[in-house]
């Protein structure tokens, strides 16, 4: 307890440190918002095109269809905001050897690479995300309640989980193969299923992207939590298969690990 | 500068070889780059349930679509040309670059196009085994495929998408960090060049206002010359559009080099 007490403290220390560091730069956190925030109307904009041509996608209206993709976003930014930005210089410190650094260092290096960067920017737009989510909800006439938005915010936590696992899987790659950039592309490729609404895949695709990899589950069950309701069994299995992927995930950073070699002379 | 062109193709091998070093970096992008067809699968396969057509387009010529585009954007797509010219101007490493007897434009050329043949050859056997894969399972309509006004619009895309870049990244000479304005770019070229779904999706005015834009010259023009829906005349059009708005980014990477370097201090012994 009082160890995770510490990490909790050191996190606190390492975000202060980042936020000092980000403003200093503040003419980047905004255009950071604005780059970030066209990624957002491009989504947008090809869910308002097709639904020019179609009523509703796999049994979701269009309302319903934005109230899944801002929160696949809200999830998204929010992981942005405080997990990515470490995570993705790992392939550049193991080449030039700056992760000697981190070893260091009296804390667990997969902490402190997760949580050594901060952006701000993405924060803003987890709000914008967020209004989205509640002009959809105010168009569909659905009011949650205090224990559905809980409910909510627990599940966001859920699928941050989920992006964490994937991306630290990812990046753990380059203690395999030096110049592993490639898997931020990945990230986000892969990443393009947690906007689909569940039940429009079928078959192999769907056993795959909800047991295995769970991002059919990440966006799909919060939204359907605010917009249906309470549904168990979905829950649990969500929980289930996040708590997994992180697992494994961490393992997988653990075995790589052992391979590095310092790049010092 | 007869001398300079000779240069060349040594460039070209050197970029060759320092591409290929990073082989594996290349296949993990190709794989990847098949997630979105399979997303784009799944997706649209819902949106035609019960629908024969959405637009022009039935669910096979949409998917094929979709599988065209994979291959443009691995011919012509820069890889991080746009990180490299900056970081050489930022960091100074250009020093050396401009004592060599060959022009900047020529000499990221020749770099730009081993790369796209380095990302050719470690990605055509796993693009070319997705390719079969999602044949055997998504209905592409193959037969269509127009090589004769496809290969030149692709072309054309590579050569425009090349311009586009060095322009982006020539303004490292006045900007400290570019990566936000690169990124704010590849966000209008997914929206604006049919990368996102096929420009003629959208409402007419629309429709007409993209293809002013440089931008669906880069993507949905040769897709859609690749997958034969172009008539000869919307063709012809489309590579005038094309190569005028090459030319017009070339033209202004020559002026910003020009501007850039006179402001260019290079530092360090």
């Amino acid at each position: 307890m009082s160890s995770l007490f510490h990490l909790f403290r050191l996190w606190l220390i390492q975000l202060r440190y980042a936020t000092t560091r980000e403003l200093a730069f503040r003419a980047n956190f905004f255009i950071w918002v604005i780059v970030e925030l066209s990624w957002f109307v491009l989504q947008l904009a090809f869910v308002d095109v097709v639904y020019q041509h179609v009523d509703s996608i796999a049994g979701w209206s269009r309302p319903q269809m934005i109230v899944l993709v801002a929160t696949n976003q809200l999830i998204q930014q929010i992981f942005t905001a405080f997990l990515m930005p470490g995570l993705v210089k790992l392939p550049e410190s193991v080449r030039d050897g700056k992760l000697d650094f981190i070893l260091l260092k009296p804390a667990p290096p997969q902490f402190l690479i997760s949580t050594s960067h901060l952006e701000i920017g993405p924060l803003a737009n987890a709000l914008i995300a967020a209004v989205v989510v509640a002009l959809a909800l105010h168009d569909l006439h659905i009011t949650p309640s205090l224990s559905t938005l809980l409910l909510y915010l627990v599940l966001i936590l859920a699928g941050l989980l989920t992006h964490y696992a994937l991306l630290l899987s990812l990046v753990s790659l380059t203690f395999w193969i030096v110049q592993a950039e490639s898997v931020l592309l990945g990230y986000y490729s892969i990443f393009q299923v947690a906007r689909l609404p569940r039940e429009a895949a079928t078959g192999w695709f769907r056993i795959l992207f909800t047991f295995a990899l769970p991002l059919l589950l990440v966006a799909n069950i919060p939204a359907s939590t605010l917009l249906r309701g309470f549904e168990p069994a979905s829950l649990l299995l969500f929980l289930l298969t996040c708590l997994t992927a992180a697992i494994f995930a961490s393992l997988f950073f653990q075995l790589g690990l052992r391979r590095y070699q310092s790049a010092s002379s | 500068m007869i001398a300079s062109f000779s240069a060349l193709p040594t460039v070209f091998s050197i970029g060759l070889q320092r591409q290929l070093a990073y082989r594996w970096n290349y296949l993990l992008r190709a794989l990847f780059s098949a997630m979105p067809l399979l997303v784009s699968w799944v997706f649209w396969g819902a949106v035609f349930q019960g629908k024969s057509t959405v637009g022009s387009y039935t669910l096979a010529s949409l998917l094929t679509y979709y599988a065209v585009l994979l291959i443009v954007e691995s011919v012509s797509s820069p890889a991080d040309d746009d990180f490299q010219i900056s970081r050489e101007i930022r960091e100074g490493t250009l020093n050396s670059i401009l004592l060599r007897p060959l022009p900047y434009g020529l000499y990221r050329a020749a770099l730009f196009l081993s790369g796209r043949c380095a990302y050719l050859v470690a990605a055509a056997i796993p693009v070319l085994l997705c390719f079969f894969l999602l044949s055997r399972v998504v209905p592409l309509e193959l037969g269509s495929i127009d090589l004769a006004r496809g290969i030149p619009a692709i072309l054309g895309s590579a050569l425009l998408q090349f311009s586009l870049t060095l322009c982006l990244s020539l303004t490292s000479f006045w900007l400290l960090d570019i990566s936000a304005l690169i990124f704010l770019v590849y966000s209008l070229e997914f929206l604006a060049g049919g990368h996102v779904f096929p420009l003629d999706l959208l409402p007419p005015v629309l429709f007409r206002f993209a293809q002013c834009l440089p931008f669906a010259y880069e993507y949905w023009f040769p897709t859609a010359a690749l997958c034969g829906t172009l008539s000869p005349s919307a063709w012809l059009t489309g590579m005038a559009m094309q190569f005028g708005w090459a030319l017009f980014f070339i033209l202004v990477a020559q002026g910003m080099w020009k501007a850039g370097l006179r402001k260019y201090t290079a530092a360090g012994g």
